[in-house]
């Protein structure tokens, strides 16, 4: 019996031990966010430290921060909802009626995907320099949501496949359109496969900088943009700057993954699994 | 998997009328798809197909100039290094998803059985935290990781093994594999969790009947859980695949593609020659290249996927 | 009528005269009092502007300290056009680190907008912003207006900061910062007694101790002092320099052991680079370079300018080789007391020894698309920013100036402690700057691979190394129509 449970505690032991190791790197980041820039290049490295906000203060205090953050909250939101959107319309599509070249066009929009950034974006900035849209939001929004799109449409698809058709003629035969059993039919039970979308393209466009970077311009700065234009301070390299923005800006996302676990792992079955993962 | 036609619903009487609606209520769901696509993908690429035709340069300030297939020729010919810098790259990622995928899985299988486990939320939200760090942010990070000076590491082999510290991003022996190893920390929680889904994916009905059959572990490995779990991993696998090609914010902080050009990958390069250098023509003729590449490498896997699927249905 | 007007008059003549009194006295105490102000208490001009409300966005260098110097004292701009001319300017700012700076303005500049009004840009891509016409020419500019003629300190700034091409009268930039590599110093170690003592007894000679025992110095006396200082064990090493990749960090600081040596790393007047760069005395300036390594910290291949400045802070290193731009980063609260800044020593022995460093600094560009107004401002502000008391002030917060007036004034030594070695390293001849071309990124971007290759070790030899960027940079030149000859045979065959 005690073996038995020495045996389950210690294989949640080494559980946490995996899980520990894997998040210390950014556990050491998240230390550096409170200590002053000596601290962060004492040699040897420093566990033991008296804490400090001043980083925190500093960061805050920078005008330019609250655009940045307001731009990485309302490109990622709009862009992904707006992906999302056209992906669940064009899978419910894909799923149904299959038209004829659905798996050609499937493979397509995959192998776009598969594009490096500065492939994707060259021929893009070359067509918004020539129609004046740089430094524009919406059009960066809708650059973002084509990008989201692909991901979301292989899950949607994959989700809407594995919702009976019967629920399809059950609410034509009771009257209802089209509309109706899209939206209050089909899309209830595709929740996972669109939070996990949702999480995903999410994720991806909060972190994104290379797309900010050429195609968007002052207005539109990002804080993955800020990240990388204030790795350079005035006085050397600004690692308490660093560290202090990594750390408020990874929050936001690891609070949506703890929320939304089930629905993630779920989601990632790309719709075989309908139930608990 | 097998799915009824969707044409057999909606079979009315007058279906002259009802005919339309169907491929109106098609074509206005695949309507705003289409159009992003067009606008965004179609549109810039073919421009981007025009422009490897010509010789362009932005800094030059003189107009686009028509060279044919020249580009193309200095491609062939191994121009910039573009072949070693592709061979780089797939090793990259051939090593790199390799190690994911067999690390997600092992993880993947150790947490499958801890339903049970206090704070197992906990420990997943924190297994998965790598995937989250802006990559902009994670290499810089890691750069000072890495740094014989300033860097952590260098202080842990130092306390456990007396080593010298090792100048990991500079030293032509180890930057690539650190900057491997960075890459492989970040995304093999992403393996872990497709695992995990895949796992969920067998149906527990077949799990307790194999059970009850006293089917041994092994077997019951490879005829249940690999039978119906394999399709999500491909596509966790090709997903990794496709976005491990494009590894390019994590590296920029890290080594910028030195010391020399031992951690060159293809987006680096490209991005150089695109928005660095400015060369228009030649970034495209470069682009056209890539998109060759990732189009024969999703039809690999697409082609897998579908055996699968079709010998499923 | 008649009368009101006489009656008018009457007191009217008065009253004019009484003020005129009044007024010429406050005028002339004025006068003596804010002579030094005089220019700003001056009755306001009229001026095309007045009246309105400008925004004007600049683009700076993101970390650079004389660069968020000019970001900084721009709201004093505001204030005099306001009070003068009667118009008023609002500045935005965006930034970009030294290694995407370039990328930034030309995208932005490519779409021929005005989304940047005035750039500070490096002084090496005055070709590649001047060629496709997106900044302004400034010679008439400079012609038309006097404020504008000014006396620097030596033609090294007007090659540097002004002219492309190399050589020809076309000016296209305004000096915001001038720049030269100083070497910083801990004089509390060199004046500690028992170093001296340790110093003689090791290699019979006296450790350097002032600002002229530092200006004879040649490297193989420096290396002494290096040696000396490399400690490991005590986490000490004898100095830094820079070896990174990134940007042009590695071949600021290569450039000075070829160049001193009698190296040259191409022809401006046939843009031939093969058989120059590639030649025996660069490849031993190489492994001179590389030898130097066994002095710095086992981090120094990593080396740019913020890297340099945290390993000198942090007290890691007895010397650094170092932009003078940054003095302000070098010499903190902590160390103030420790540091002196003096010339990098001379390449070479006896008396042909000789010291040709790289130039370093930032000129002002004006973005050739502004409209009217913009482009209105931009030129006030230029003119403000050569007053005197601008330079004074920007000098006080630790900027380099570039004019003969200030810098010759005999105070300019003591407003920082940099000054000095930053005066005497922009006499002519002594510092130089890069190919001004068009395609200096991809010129860079190639030998700060190759340099970096050897330096690292992946590639064995120096000679290869510079076998491989010679060649690329040939077929660059060649290509673009700058180089005449097209690269030899044997450039099929290099390879890094």
């Amino acid at each position: 019996m005690i073996a038995a449970k020495l045996r389950v505690w210690s294989y949640y032991v080494l559980l946490w031990v995996v899980s520990i190791v894997f998040v210390s790197p950014v556990l050491w980041i998240a230390l550096s966010a409170f200590k002053t820039r000596n601290d962060i290049l004492a040699t040897p490295p420093k566990l033991l430290f008296t804490p400090t906000l001043e980083n925190f203060v500093h960061l805050f205090a920078r005008n330019e921060l609250w655009r940045q953050v307001a731009n990485s909250v309302v490109l990622s939101l709009s862009a992904v909802i707006i992906a999302i959107v056209v992906s669940f319309l064009a899978a419910f599509c894909f799923s149904r009626f299959k038209p004829k070249g659905t798996d050609f066009l499937m493979f397509l929009l995959l192998s776009i995907r598969m594009l490096p950034g500065p492939a994707v974006i060259l021929p893009v900035y070359l067509m918004y320099a020539g129609f004046g849209w740089k430094d524009n939001h919406f059009w960066l929004i809708l650059f973002y949501a084509m990008f989201s799109i692909p991901f979301s449409v292989w899950i949607l698809k994959g989700f809407i496949d594995g919702v009976s058709v019967r629920y399809d003629e059950t609410g034509l035969v009771n009257g209802g359109s089209w509309l109706h059993v899209i939206f209050k039919v089909v899309l209830p039970q595709v929740k996972p496969g669109l939070i996990a979308a949702f999480i995903f393209n999410l994720i991806f466009v909060w972190n994104e900088f290379l797309f900010n970077f050429i195609i968007g311009g002052v207005a539109t700065q990002n804080i993955p943009y800020a990240l990388a234009v204030g790795t350079y301070a005035d006085g050397g390299v600004a690692w308490p700057f660093i560290a202090c923005l990594t750390t408020i800006y990874i929050i936001p996302p690891i609070a949506f993954i703890y929320a939304f676990q089930k629905y993630l792992l779920v989601g990632m079955t790309f719709g075989t699994v309908r139930g608990e993962v | 998997m097998s799915s009824m036609h969707a044409g057999s619903i909606g079979r009315k009487p007058g279906i002259a009328g009802m005919f339309d609606y169907r491929t109106r209520l098609t074509i206005s769901l695949l309507a705003p798809v289409l159009l992003f696509f067009i606008v965004f993908n179609t549109i810039p690429t073919l421009w981007l197909l025009g422009l490897s035709f010509y010789n362009y340069s932005l800094t030059s300030g003189m107009p686009p100039e028509f060279i044919g297939f020249r580009n193309f020729v200095q491609i062939f010919n191994n121009r910039n290094g573009i072949w070693f810098d592709l061979s780089r790259t797939f090793l990259f990622v051939g090593l790199g998803v390799t190690i994911q995928t067999s690390l997600g899985l092992l993880l993947g299988f150790l947490f499958w059985g801890s339903k049970a486990m206090p704070g197992r939320r906990i420990a997943l939200t924190m297994l998965f935290t790598p995937m989250v760090l802006t990559p902009v942010a994670t290499g810089t990070f890691f750069r000072f990781i890495y740094d014989p000076d300033f860097g952590v590491l260098n202080s842990i082999l130092h306390g456990l093994f007396g080593m010298q510290p090792i100048a990991f991003l500079t030293n032509p022996a180890t930057a690539y594999w650190s900057v491997l190893a960075v890459d492989c920390w970040m995304w093999t929680p992403f393996m872990t969790l497709m695992t995990l889904a895949a796992l969920g994916s067998v149906p527990k009905a077949e799990l307790e009947a194999a059970e009850v059959d006293r089917i041994p572990w092994h077997k019951r490995l490879t005829l249940v859980v690999w039978h119906h779990g394999k399709f999500i991993l491909m596509l966790g696998v090709l997903l990794r695949t496709i976005d491990s090609f494009k590894t390019l914010d994590l590296i920029i902080p890290m080594t910028k593609g030195g010391p020399g050009q031992a951690t060159r990958l293809v987006a680096m390069e490209l991005n150089k020659q695109a928005f660095e250098s400015f060369n228009i023509g030649w970034s495209s003729a470069y682009s056209v290249l890539l998109l060759l590449v990732s189009i024969a490498m999703t039809s690999v896997f697409i082609y897998i996927l579908n055996l699968r699927r079709r010998r499923r249905a | 009528m008649k009368k009101f007007n006489d009656s008018y008059r009457g007191p009217g003549l008065a009253m004019p005269r009484r003020t005129l009194l009044k007024g010429g006295a406050i005028a002339g105490l004025a006068g003596i009092v804010g002579a030094p102000f005089i220019n700003r208490l001056h009755a306001k001009e009229a001026h095309p502007l007045a009246g309105k409300k400008i925004d004007m966005n600049i683009l700076g260098i993101a970390g650079w300290l004389p660069s968020s110097l000019g970001v900084k004292m721009s709201p004093i701009f505001a204030d005099y056009v306001k009070e003068r001319f009667g118009y008023e300017v609002s500045f935005g700012f965006a930034e970009a680190p030294f290694s995407d700076l370039f990328q930034k303005a030309a995208t932005s500049l490519a779409t021929k907008s005005q989304e940047y009004n005035i750039i500070i840009s490096d002084s090496q891509w005055l070709g590649a912003l001047a060629k496709p016409g997106w900044i302004l020419k400034l010679n008439d500019v400079i012609a038309k207006n006097k404020e504008l003629q000014i006396d620097w300190y030596s033609n090294t700034i007007t090659e540097a900061y002004q002219v492309y091409p190399d050589g020809s009268k076309d000016l296209w930039g305004l000096p915001q910062e001038g720049d030269t590599i100083a070497l910083f110093v801990r004089k509390d170690m060199l004046a500690d007694p028992k170093e001296q003592q340790a110093f003689q007894a090791k290699y019979n000679a006296k450790l350097p101790q002032t600002f002229e025992d530092f200006e004879n110095l040649t490297m193989t006396e420096f290396e002494k002092v290096a040696e000396f200082f490399t400690r490991p064990d005590k986490q000490l090493w004898g100095t830094a320099m820079q070896y990174s990749r990134v940007y042009d960090f590695c071949t600021c600081y290569l450039y000075p052991f070829m160049w001193s040596q009698g190296g040259e790393v191409w022809d401006p007047k046939t843009g031939q680079v093969e058989g120059i760069l590639n030649s025996a005395t660069n490849a031993k300036a190489m492994e001179q370079a590389k030898g130097w390594l066994k002095y710095q910290p086992p981090g120094a291949l990593n080396y740019g300018i913020a890297e340099e400045i945290d390993v000198f802070t942090q007290g890691k290193v007895f010397s650094c080789f170092q932009w003078a731009a940054v003095g302000l980063a070098m010499i903190t609260p902590q160390n103030k007391d420790k540091v002196m800044v003096v010339p990098p020593p001379k390449h070479g022995t006896g008396a042909a020894a000789k010291r040709i460093y790289t130039v370093g600094g930032q000129p002002w560009v004006i973005n050739a698309f502004n409209d009217e107004a913009k482009m209105r401002v931009a030129l006030d502000f230029m003119k403000w920013w050569y007053l005197p008391e601008t330079t004074l002030e920007f000098a006080k917060r630790g900027g380099n100036p570039c004019d003969k007036a200030t810098l010759s004034n005999p105070n300019f030594d003591k407003i920082n402690p940099w000054g000095r070695a930053y005066k005497y390293m922009l006499e002519p001849g002594r510092s130089r700057d890069f190919w001004h071309d068009p395609k200096y990124s991809e010129m860079l971007a190639l030998q700060q691979e190759g340099f970096t290759s050897y330096m690292t070790g992946q590639t064995a030899s120096a000679t290869q190394a510079l076998d491989y960027i010679a060649c690329g940079q040939q077929q660059i030149l060649h290509d673009e129509g700058v180089a005449k000859t097209a690269p030899s045979g044997k450039c099929s065959s290099v390879s890094l």
